[in-house]
């Protein structure tokens, strides 16, 4: 497939070793994001690694804790901000538990950089609208300081970020950061306030329509909780996006990260593999709610 | 009443069932895509209905399926499914006015794995098996083989007590011609209860060497009605999902314990084990044990509490030290 | 003169023995009734008149149902992580071709982008000597997806059973080498090969199931969302494992830590797309519906498989059908797909 709106790799990976052996990393940092979500920052153990070690936007890697079990998360750091790398954790399984309940200095597993990367070729000199739920923010986020790294590449950027309510929000701190950024049109919602949130009410998609960003000459990065990029897609198209003109992030249980396990398939892209970032023309063909 | 009138009769009832709107699905048996083999027929579709066929065959228990088809259902049962229905509705997992049970004495079905090793071919290279009351024919090679129905039946038909249905709305036909052999169906039982403990440890070790965890023993069984397995619990994670001789040996053993009391014997756990485990020699003993230790068999009273829910005074407590 | 040899069937025995000194040598053994690829016991060779077709397919030899990926163990620096030591290199006698291809098919996801480690060299270290069918089942219908049952190139050595002799046809250098080194094989005849040909045509013409895999996958494609008949033929399904366990070419696996104190293991293990947590995630499993995942399975094989490899993933051997616990049969789904 070699279609403008297929960016799936294509890359040859070349393994050296075992490909499913994780390489041991250190947690130097833990930051509660909210309740059930945690950001670590961690570091390789080994020198070499730290310093050889890169990756796109966008892409995952499998997080052990040995013993446990390993689970995918995106690498929410972005690699214009290398020192260290960040991955964000919501707490709902055995897997997610045992991250949790780690302290810093933990040592676990990591084996990545797996899947595909945002396109950044093909948004350079758009106009992003960047529209994220929940921790749906997180893989967004790497690309966001990506953007944000190198300003002048890109033209407008809107975010539109919301969560269930003012405790679900993650990365304030960035947040905030994004919304005193001149460059940047930052619009954060929930979808019920508590007595002290004076910002807007309403589910992102509402949002979405009410910012109402122009398609001319602009790409959507979507991400979070399947119903919320279900009822996005609509309001896209309604406000002019074509289907190439949509990007999103996908998440499916996977277990070996690499294409082999079979599991994460939606037809005949695996999400590991071809993905987890795909446009919505990708997806959208002959798979019904597979994601 | 022979199977052809049974079957005429059934097709009848079962298409009236539809026309009329008093069930939503029937489900029964028609003929499989093999020699010799039954399948599950689940249709909406009253056109479908004279697929349905009673034969020598027709193994599977169908109440499997009541558990998860939303509607109402009309369904076909010998007497082990029927016993498997009664169990269902104690554990209140069917409800009794959602369907109608077409009852079929059952004459004992014939077991083609012990015919496959009385005669060293196996099924597809076989050109006919009948019934014929107590005997069994087979052609094969253009000869005739007489065999004993005792010879050929399944183990667990061997020792049923009740081969006409429990419960039902409809019965097809008198009751059963079943010819039982109680002595040969505990064969394997008998000879394992003979063995040492450290014997007995050895032989399961083996069997459950082989064993692929595909968990078709639990897909199969009505008794297996759980939405969500304890070997798929992974919090905690009680057992290791892979299929290490221990891990399958005590998914075994408690999946019994789990099914303890519901189970009927109906047998299909063995049969379509793919690496022949004696899975019945676990099944069929729990099921003694239930009688021994309650005076309980499952599948008998529709408005009795499952018996290890229930509680009576008279319950043994020697095991309590 | 021909390119062909031969090998008296009596001479089995003292072949594989000599093999054995380099290699572990697997043959068709019944266990239990049940007829799988085990080691040899240096002996005996019955299997030469009951053997039709195993029960475990010929894959567990490369992607076994159970392997440890790896070790590990918790000190005070820190973690130690070990490999497993390497396979016994293996000879495998007796695989059928439909076997025999689906290494070959499963070959293509294992060194798809990243190569598996454990897979790869089990099968690099491999010989495979095939031999024909003289029985097909009733369930095969290896002939539609382009395999005969009595021919393979996907082996080092293809053995035909023509009477009291196996004629052997060298496929490969390894095969080659291999049987020049044997000391029971003799120079084949011309009517030999004559009588292997019969052989092999009654064996092609034994194999009466048929699909039509003719534009099966855009088929597939346009009935994706007919839900009415992904229900229909999903109906009798019991969502157990067997199909896809005992399927030569079906590789989906589950990967599991134990821990045990201070040290460990993690292992992959057989899986299956019919189970129901298959894809579950701890918010929505995309696959709840039965129906699904009964799709999943087939137009995986029929549709995504030959989209991303060009072949389609199944080799014809028909034990999903023999041992399904209620004879659900893929050949009858694909013949009644909706235009």
């Amino acid at each position: 497939m070699t279609s403008v709106t297929d960016i799936s790799h294509g890359k040859e990976f070349l393994a050296r070793g075992n490909v499913y052996l994780p390489h041991i990393v250190v947690i130097d940092k833990i930051i509660d994001e909210t309740y059930d979500t945690r950001t670590f920052h961690f570091n390789f153990k080994d020198e070499k690694l730290r310093e050889e070690f890169t990756f796109d936007s966008g892409q995952f890697a499998e997080y052990s804790v040995l013993g446990i079990g390993e689970a995918p998360f995106c690498i929410s750091s972005s690699p214009t901000r290398s020192d260290h790398l960040e991955f964000t954790v919501r707490r709902v399984g055995r897997v997610t538990n045992a991250l949790h309940r780690l302290g810093v200095g933990a040592e676990i597993g990591f084996r990545g950089a797996y899947g595909n990367s945002f396109p950044l070729n093909l948004l350079q000199g758009k106009n992003l609208v960047f529209v994220a739920g929940g921790i749906g923010l997180a893989p967004l986020r790497s690309l966001i300081w990506n953007v944000i790294d190198n300003r002048d590449r890109y033209k407008k950027i809107d975010i539109i970020y919301g969560a269930r309510s003012p405790a679900d929000l993650c990365f304030k701190y960035d947040l905030d950061t994004w919304d005193e950024d001149k460059t940047v049109n930052m619009v954060t919602t929930v979808d019920k306030g508590d007595e002290s949130w004076t910002g807007r009410e309403g589910f992102v998609p509402q949002i979405l329509e009410q910012v109402a960003p122009s398609a001319t000459n602009a790409v959507a990065i979507v991400c979070g909780p399947p119903i919320m990029i279900r009822f996005t897609f609509p309001v896209l198209e309604k406000l002019g996006f074509t289907p190439e003109q949509m990007i999103t992030t996908l998440e499916k249980r996977m277990k070996c990260g690499i294409g082999k396990c079979g599991r994460c398939n939606i037809g005949n892209l695996y999400v590991c593999r071809d993905g987890p970032v795909f446009t919505y023309a990708q997806i959208k063909g002959f798979v019904s709610s597979e994601y | 009443m022979k199977n052809r009138e049974m079957e005429q009769r059934l097709r009848h009832e079962a298409k009236t069932w539809l026309e009329e709107g008093k069930v939503d699905y029937v489900i029964g048996f028609e003929p499989g895509s093999l020699k010799f083999t039954t399948t599950p027929l689940i249709t909406k579709d009253k056109d479908d209905i004279d697929r349905l066929v009673i034969n020598p065959f027709m193994v599977n228990n169908l109440s499997v399926y009541l558990t998860e088809i939303k509607g109402r259902v009309g369904i076909v049962a010998k007497g082990c499914d029927s016993r498997s229905i009664i169990s269902l509705i104690q554990d209140n997992q069917v409800v009794r006015e959602d369907i109608i049970i077409m009852g079929i004495p059952c004459p004992g079905l014939i077991d083609l794995s012990k015919v496959e090793l009385w005669l060293g071919r196996d099924r597809d290279e076989l050109d006919d098996i009948t019934r014929d009351g107590d005997r069994v024919v087979i052609m094969v090679d253009g000869k005739e083989r007489n065999f004993s129905a005792t010879e050929v039946l399944f183990d667990n038909c061997l020792s049923c007590e009740f081969p006409t249905p429990q419960e039902y709305d409809v019965l097809l036909g008198e009751t059963s011609s079943l010819v039982a052999d109680k002595i040969a169906s505990r064969d394997k039982i008998k000879k394992l209860e003979g063995m040492t403990s450290e014997q007995r440890w050895e032989f399961w070790k083996g069997e459950f060497n082989r064993c692929l965890r595909c968990y078709a023993c639990r897909s199969v069984c009505p008794s297996c009605f759980c939405k969500q397995c304890f070997v798929d619990e992974s919090q905690p994670q009680w057992l290791l999902p892979v299929p290490r001789w221990q891990d399958n040996l005590m998914f075994q053993i408690i999946r019994n314990i789990h099914v303890a009391g519901r189970c009927t014997d109906c047998g299909e756990c063995e049969r379509i084990c793919p690496v022949n485990i004696p899975l019945r020699s676990l099944t069929k003993k729990m099921y003694e044990l239930v009688g021994d230790l309650f005076h309980y068999q499952a599948g008998m009273d529709k408005s009795a509490p499952p018996v290890l829910t229930a509680y009576e005074y008279t319950d043994a407590e020697d095991f309590i030290r | 003169m021909t390119n062909s040899k031969k090998i008296n069937k009596k001479d089995i025995g003292g072949l594989l023995k000599e093999w054995s000194q380099e290699f572990t040598v697997f043959i068709p053994w019944r266990e239990s009734g049940v007829a799988m690829l085990d080691k040899w016991d240096g002996t005996d060779t019955g299997f030469i008149d009951w053997y039709r077709n195993t029960v475990k397919p010929a894959k567990a030899n490369f992607f076994p149902p159970m392997e440890e990926m790896f070790r590990f163990q918790k000190g005070r620096e820190g973690y130690h992580i070990e490999l497993p030591l390497d396979e016994h290199k293996q000879l495998i006698f007796g695989i059928r071709p439909c076997d025999a291809r689906s290494l070959a098919i499963l070959d293509m996801t294992f060194t798809e982008s990243y190569q598996d480690p454990y897979y790869l060299p089990k099968r690099n270290n491999a010989v495979l000597i095939g031999l024909g069918c003289l029985k097909p089942y009733d369930s095969c219908f290896c002939t539609s997806l382009g395999i005969s049952p009595a021919e393979s190139t996907d082996v080092d050595l293809m053995l035909t059973d023509i009477g009291d002799q196996f004629l052997v046809k060298e496929i490969t250098q390894k095969g080659k080498e291999l049987i020049a080194r044997a000391s029971q094989v003799e120079e084949a005849t011309e009517a030999d090969e004559a009588r292997a040909k019969e052989v092999r045509k009654a064996a092609y013409g034994k194999v009466t199931r048929r699909i039509d895999t003719k534009a099966i996958s855009e088929k597939l494609l346009s009935c994706f969302d007919n839900q009415d008949y992904w229900e229909k033929v999903a109906a009798k399904c019991i969502s157990c494992g067997i199909c896809t366990f005992l399927c030569p070419t079906c590789y989906c696996f589950d990967i599991n830590d134990e821990l045990v104190k201070r040290q460990g293991a993690r292992f992959r293990s057989w899986d299956s797309c019919a189970f129901p947590i298959y894809t579950k995630m701890p918010m929505e499993n995309p696959r709840v519906e039965k129906w699904r995942r009964v799709r999943q399975r087939v137009c995986h094989k029929f549709e995504f498989y030959p989209m991303n490899f060009g072949t389609i993933a199944c080799t014809g051997c028909g034990r999903c059908i023999r041992l399904c616990p209620v004879n659900w049969d893929i050949t009858q789904t694909l013949d009644k797909l909706p235009g």
